[in-house]
């Protein structure tokens, strides 16, 4: 289960024209629910506050305000405890490419505290769901973007976590191998884990989530199931939504 | 204390990936000092010896030929040469003879009337073989006007102890192990200084500012890790490497030059006795107290410049950045290290209260055994002081979000 109560995020920046520092208010009181057994879709243009949200469950940034809940515990008081619970992927993140993917799984085994057999044998698991267990011993530095995501993709639930969040998933991936990615978010719904992505490709959105959250500008516009979300904004398509936000944004400035 | 030595182990474990970057660390202090020094060794002792084993080339003008054939008489020394075309001080200089003797035309008048004759030696102060020339010289005119006198004094009927008033005999007193101990008390602080920072700062930026721009450093903070032990981690790594590669260094470049002392001792017979002394007093140096000491003093200081290494990476955006916000760091210490092997240093008052530099001489004095407990407690306490506080400093950083993402 993930929980955000009106969660505020801001940061400094610099303006290169003026030289002056300035806030930006990246994510505006945000509020919402992932509940167990779910795929939760963050959808919005760049720059909405997507990645800063998912990046504030998975305790890599603090909010300045709010509450975030990560199965119940409360990831500014616990923050290693609620780390232990998430299983992160984004594309901003690497590989140890000095590493085979076995050596590297180990590793992260021992950092979240996996025993070192248990580490093994769920890692080989993944790989072989991932179709990489041929190259588990291959170093990483001439591996294809793709199988370095499917390394991350292993690394992120390599702890069993009961909260997955994946920013941009399927990024760069070939069909197969976003297919083979999409596969296995779903088996982590029927595992009962509470699973939160965020995407610009509005197929997956459709095929995979069982709720969607438009987030424009730093907040929430809607909270619904797709098919509800389009009869509610009266379009037919979720790119229609962004289109009619972006409109919105522009008679208000 | 256990997610930090995960992480120490997995920058060493990246470490021992790449066998490029083990060689240059670990194996080729040890390759590279023994083939230098030995090679150091070998040219200067056969430069030495084929010096020694050549006559000086003089050109002697000599009309009343007094001086003359003192030389010829000596062929193992001295090969009397035809005036080179040119100029002769030019001559000199190329290499082409070592010396021009110019004898007074009446020298042999002189000494007849037992008067003084002069003679003028030209030779470059610069060039070895034309300063053995000029030795030479002097070697062979001294014995020889050590005969005229007596022979003058024997005409007058006088004693052969009228031009020796007096006779000088000099012991030394001092302690060659004191001397060496003092030579390597001035050295070592620099080498430790500048190894440890240098050996560690790459290692440094790859761990910091390196994970930062592969895209690995946000993985490692989406563990359950405590951020601090990360730091921890990453600094113990960084310090290690620091103190492996200073002490690696300094053992090879110890035992090379022993080596070399050793093989210069033996190769001159005069210079064994000296040389023997020299390295029985070096042997004494091995007093475990005054390493332990010292290497007391390292932990604090490789603690704080890996502390300062892993703080400005962990600021930089990337590689090269973090590079450009070290380097100062490192001229400082550079000038410092310089600093601390000026002679006379040790008298300054402040100097036990200035950082860095209070461990520069607590070392130089445990090694010319003048230690002194509250200065090194000084030197110790204060380096721990900095030390933690830039630890804590660095532990802040890492929690600064603006440290670890660009908005």
């Amino acid at each position: 289960m993930i929980q955000l109560m009106d969660v505020h995020k801001t940061f400094t920046v610099k303006d290169k024209k003026t030289r002056m520092k300035k806030r930006i208010e990246a994510v505006k009181g945000l509020s919402l629910t992932v509940k167990p057994g779910e795929i939760y879709g963050l959808l919005g243009p760049n720059g909405a506050g997507k990645s800063t949200t998912l990046r504030m469950i998975a305790g890599l940034m603090q909010a300045d305000l709010g509450r975030i809940e990560v199965c119940g515990i409360d990831n500014r008081v616990e923050p290693e405890k609620a780390r232990g619970m998430v299983g992160y992927l984004s594309t901003d993140l690497n590989v140890y490419a000095r590493f085979t993917p076995r050596e590297l799984l180990r590793l992260f085994g021992e950092f979240q505290g996996v025993d070192a057999k248990v580490a093994e044998r769920r890692g080989m698991h993944l790989l072989e769901k991932l179709q990489l267990l041929d190259f588990a011993d291959v170093k990483m530095e001439g591996f294809s973007g793709g199988q370095k995501q499917k390394v991350s993709i292993a690394r992120a639930l390599l702890h069993d976590p009961k909260v997955v969040i994946f920013d941009e998933p399927t990024t760069g991936l070939d069909v197969l191998t976003a297919k083979t990615v999409l596969d296995l978010l779903r088996i982590m719904r029927s595992e009962g884990r509470s699973v939160i992505v965020s995407t610009h490709v509005m197929p997956m959105v459709d095929e995979i989530c069982d709720r969607v959250g438009i987030i424009f500008d730093g907040a929430l516009h809607g909270d619904a199931p797709p098919k509800q979300m389009l009869e509610s904004w009266g379009v037919k398509t979720l790119d229609e939504v962004f289109f009619k936000l972006a409109a919105q944004s522009a008679v208000e400035v | 204390m256990r997610g930090a030595l995960l992480v120490c182990k997995k920058e060493f474990m990246e470490l021992s990936k790449d066998r490029k970057t083990m060689f240059f660390t670990f194996l080729m202090p040890l390759i590279l000092y023994p083939l230098l020094f030995t090679m150091m060794g070998k040219l200067s002792q056969s430069d030495a010896a084929s010096r020694k084993g050549k006559p000086s080339r003089v050109q002697v003008l000599d009309p009343g030929q007094v001086v003359a054939p003192l030389l010829r008489a000596d062929a193992k020394a001295f090969e009397i040469v035809a005036a080179p075309p040119g100029d002769v001080k030019q001559a000199i200089r190329d290499q082409k003879l070592e010396m021009l003797l110019e004898v007074d035309a009446e020298a042999a008048a002189k000494l007849e009337r037992q008067q003084t004759f002069g003679l003028k030696a030209t030779y470059d102060k610069s060039d070895d073989s034309s300063k053995l020339a000029l030795s030479r010289l002097k070697e062979v005119m001294t014995k020889q006007d050590k005969g005229w006198v007596q022979a003058r004094l024997k005409a007058l009927g006088a004693s052969t102890d009228l031009a020796v008033p007096s006779r000088l005999e000099t012991a030394d007193a001092g302690d060659m192990g004191l001397f060496v101990g003092k030579l390597l008390g001035g050295i070592l602080p620099y080498i430790l200084m500048l190894i440890m920072f240098a050996g560690s700062m790459q290692h440094g930026i790859y761990a910091t500012a390196g994970e930062k721009e592969r895209g690995t450093l946000l993985s490692l903070l989406s563990t359950s890790l405590p951020r601090n032990q990360i730091i921890w981690g990453k600094l113990l790594y960084v310090f290690s490497i620091g103190l492996i590669s200073a002490l690696i260094n300094l053992l090879s470049m110890g035992l090379s030059i022993g080596r070399m002392f050793t093989a210069e001792a033996s190769h001159g017979a005069a210079t064994a006795a000296t040389g023997a002394q020299g390295m029985g007093s070096l042997a004494a140096l091995a007093n475990p107290l005054i390493l332990g000491l010292t290497f007391l003093l390292m932990v604090p200081l490789g603690l704080l410049f890996a502390n300062f290494i892993v703080m400005m990476g962990i600021q930089a955006k990337n590689t090269v950045e973090a590079g450009t916000a070290i380097m100062p760091g490192f001229m400082v210490v550079m000038v410092m290290a310089v600093f601390s092997m000026a002679p006379g240093i040790e008298k300054l008052a402040f100097l036990p209260y200035v950082p860095i530099l209070n461990v520069s001489l607590a070392i130089r004095k445990l090694f010319s055994q003048q230690g002194n407990a509250l200065e090194y407690a000084i030197a110790f306490v204060m380096t721990v002081g900095l030390a933690g506080t830039l630890t804590w400093l660095s532990t802040r950083l890492l929690n600064r979000e603006s440290a670890l993402f660009t908005v």
